[in-house]
């Protein structure tokens, strides 16, 4: 459902990401994980289609975001890590802003809408300007939007910052349902037991490169470490630098 | 003292970075750019006020009356212009900077974090009335031939004077933020804007300036230079200022000092006053500040009477950007006094021509009409180049850090820009052909110059507007804490330069023809061949030059744009 390939990204100053190549199949949950500056957010920011790569290619259900872009968004749902939004707009005044560019059908627009908010917590709020929001309220409406048009694939950057333990809690659930569902989730986090706890299968990046790759057991495996926590295998393979 | 260079550092730090940082090439480009207009500005401010003060000067007994008459009005202006720009860079620096609930965690008195805002906010609202008021005072001293004193004099009457504006907007301000109900800080902005409109208004209807050019409507003379030479209040700073200048070039040494002590005492008082009630009321109206506010006025619902339904012949992604665009704008308190100021421009546009003397002028008034009418393009669009600047520039980057929304949907860059072209675009066009339409009738012009001006203006304004839509595309600033900033950039400095220059090249490509055409007209002759080809070329080129801006700029502006 995702393939990226050789997916570069040079700032000029820094390399961000070093020929970066993956696959996420089909209703699997793929952590992304890696220390502070290690290239996470800017390549969920290009599979988002947010940046353009400097070389290398993105393909989402098929299309190659660079090629096709307006139907390779079409099937995703993003989630950036800091939530910004038009504070001018209400909470459904934002949805269904969104919902016109996603396309999604009038008739349903009303209930789904109102379904989410509920579950995340926001109805009451849908009628509030977005600037009276919390950061936590600000992160559930954008992760309640990028679920309104179904998409096939979710793209999250650090899903459960801002987020109180319910909505955490939530949060996981939802994503795991979605899966269930067979929607692709390609999630970046710092946070290791929710990667640990979430996620089929887990990559780790430092510094632009892929270093591993697999499910907890296989990067067990990689870090030649038995029974261990992620934690202790994320450290490990950071510091031996292992590569795939 | 520690504290105050410490918070005042990272400002300095920045401004010194963002020149060590940049492009080179590009900040010299607009090192030179800035340099080269201030230079022609200065310069063009110096020859104007020469030539006045000289042509006073030759005016017997008059002259000396109508010169100080002159500055007391300058300082007069100059004075109210900095009260109220510090006033809108204290509610900004004091109470709106994103860095300011940071510094309030800091282990600093607020009283500090105040002083060190109040500093910048002086720095910003005066250098460049202090740089301007330069040629100005200069011609002063060349013309009355004023020893080195004067200019002593005059740059410290200016630096009091920055001090007593800047303390006394402080002041407001404090207390504004005080009095207003938590998170309506904006709300000062729409209430000055509205003084100001008042203000605009009044000060049109009681001076009549169209009277100063019939002298039939003085009494008698005697009157006329009574009422010139009657002193302003002795309480006000700006007669001190000016009586202190006035001394300083007449070399009257006692009179100068006590009013410069008089302005400079003034001013410290008034800082003091400042910092005092920064003591008292500055964190109460900081804190009031970052609770959410409210909305001022409750949303209006009627069932059936949506205006949305109004934007139904577009597809369902254009009505979705028009209808966010226009919430978001309309929303924006600071909006709203642009907006009140717009509504005052254009009726003081219009007063302006329904008050011409044009039966009493000595030229022929079927030229003269049409003249004024032909001249009123370019001022029509001109004054909509100014909205353009204001409005449509930004337009871009008050996206901000959301742009992110439109970056990830499933939506062409380009059709983001041609949607934001054309809501504004349509509001502006109407406008300007409003403008157009009713100072032609009020000038009773003939109806080919009619039908020129709505064509010429039909296809000037998108120009102008394209301009801004890609201009502004092509230096947008998303992290842009304020519009006037982006404004005030290189950007749209280039918008201004390029969107004057583009009227006047349409003007001057229209004028030629338009003469032959109102002079064959005018003697019943008809136009030659020669003639009707340079007609054709001539409007020709204008209307190539307007596509050009709006098609080759939002192309631009949207390869800008591309994901980088």
């Amino acid at each position: 459902m995702i393939t990226l390939q050789e997916l570069t990204k040079d700032y000029g100053t820094t390399l961000a990401v070093n020929k970066l190549s993956l696959n996420v199949a089909a209703g699997e949950i793929y952590g992304f994980i890696g220390p502070n500056g290690a290239g996470k957010t800017t390549t969920i920011r290009m599979m988002g289609g947010t940046i353009a790569p400097t070389s290398g290619k993105i393909i989402i259900g098929g299309f190659d975001i660079a090629q096709n872009p307006v139907e390779a968004k079409k099937m995703i749902g993003f989630v950036p890590d800091r939530p910004f939004l038009y504070e001018k707009l209400t909470g459904m005044e934002f949805m269904r802003f969104s919902a016109d560019l996603y396309d999604v059908d009038r008739n349903i627009f009303p209930q789904k809408a109102k379904e989410l908010l509920q579950q995340f917590a926001l109805w009451n709020w849908a009628d509030e300007l977005i600037e009276a929001y919390s950061h936590g309220m600000k992160q559930r409406l954008i992760i309640a939007t990028a679920l309104l048009h179904d998409p096939r694939i979710l793209i999250i950057d650090e899903p459960m910052v801002g987020l109180d333990p319910e909505a955490v809690y939530m949060v996981k659930d939802i994503l795991k349902e979605l899966a269930a569902n067979q929607t692709t989730i390609f999630v970046s986090t710092h946070t290791l037991s929710i990667a640990e706890d979430l996620c089929h299968r887990i990559g780790l990046i430092h510094k632009g490169t892929l270093l591993a790759q697999g499910s907890l057991d296989e990067l067990k495996l990689i870090a030649k470490l038995g029974e261990a926590r992620l934690e202790e295998v994320f450290l490990t393979i950071i510091k031996e630098n292992t590569f795939i | 003292m520690n504290t105050l260079i410490s918070l005042l550092r990272p400002r300095i730090l920045s401004a010194v970075n963002s020149l060590r940082q940049g492009n080179k090439k590009n900040n010299w480009a607009r090192i030179f750019m800035y340099s080269a207009l201030g230079i022609v500005f200065w310069i063009g401010t110096f020859i104007i006020f020469y030539r006045v003060l000289t042509y006073f000067q030759s005016v017997q007994d008059f002259g000396n009356i109508l010169a100080i008459k002159l500055m007391a009005m300058i300082i007069m202006t100059f004075f109210m212009l900095l009260l109220f720009s510090n006033i809108i860079n204290c509610l900004s620096h004091l109470y709106l900077s994103h860095d300011l609930p940071l510094l309030h965690s800091l282990p600093v008195s607020s009283k500090d974090i105040f002083f060190s805002r109040w500093v910048i906010s002086t720095f910003d609202s005066s250098w460049m009335i202090i740089a301007f008021s330069i040629p100005i005072f200069l011609s002063y001293g060349l013309i009355y031939k004023a020893n080195f004193i004067y200019y002593v004099i005059f740059l410290t009457a200016m630096i009091f004077m920055c001090f007593a504006a800047a303390a006394l907007g402080g002041i407001l301000v404090l207390f504004g933020a005080m009095i207003l109900p938590a998170g309506r800080i904006r709300t000062i902005l729409i209430l000055l804007g509205v003084v100001m409109v008042i203000i605009i208004v009044l000060v049109l209807r009681l001076t009549r300036p169209e009277q100063l050019v019939n002298p039939d409507s003085f009494a008698s003379a005697v009157l006329y230079l009574t009422s010139m030479q009657t002193p302003d209040s002795p309480f006000l700073p700006t007669t001190w200022i000016t009586d202190a200048i006035k001394a300083a070039l007449g070399n009257e040494t006692k009179t100068c000092v006590f009013n410069i002590a008089l302005i400079g005492t003034f001013s410290f008082m008034l800082i003091f006053i400042n910092n005092i009630s920064a003591q008292i009321a500055y964190f109460t109206g900081f804190s009031k500040s970052q609770t959410t506010p409210r909305r001022l006025f409750a949303p209006l619902k009627y069932r059936g009477l949506n205006w949305e339904n109004l934007l139904n012949f577009l597809s369902r992604e254009s009505k979705a950007f028009a209808v966010k665009e226009i919430r978001t704008f309309f929303r924006d308190s600071s909006q709203w006094p642009q907006l009140f100021l717009m509504a005052a421009l254009i009726a003081i546009y219009l007063y302006n021509f329904s008050v011409l003397p044009l039966d009493n002028s000595p030229i022929k008034t079927v030229y003269l009409q049409n003249l004024f009418s032909f001249l009123n393009i370019g001022l029509a669009a001109s004054v909509l180049s100014a909205l353009s600047a204001r409005f449509v520039f930004p337009a871009v980057s008050m996206e901000g850090e959301a742009f992110w929304i439109i970056q990830a949907a499933p939506v062409l860059i380009k059709k983001f820009l041609w949607i934001k072209f054309f809501l504004y675009c349509i509001p502006l066009v109407i406008l300007a052909e409003v403008l157009v339409i009713f100072s032609n009738l009020l000038l009773r012009v003939s109806p080919f110059m009619m039908v020129l001006s709505v064509i010429t203006i039909f296809c000037l304004v998108p120009a102008v507007v394209g301009l801004a839509t890609g201009l502004g595309a092509i230096y947008a600033d998303f992290k842009s804490e304020n519009q006037v900033q982006v404004v005030t950039g290189f950007g749209g400095l280039l918008f201004m330069i390029l969107s004057f220059s583009l009227i006047a090249v349409v003007i001057i490509l229209e004028a030629g023809p338009l003469y032959y055409i109102f002079m064959a007209n005018l003697h019943g002759n008809s136009l030659s061949l020669m003639q009707i080809i340079w007609i054709i070329c001539s409007f020709g080129l204008a209307l190539a030059l307007c596509l050009l801006s709006i098609f080759y700029t939002i192309h631009l502006g949207e390869k800008s744009l591309h994901i980088k």
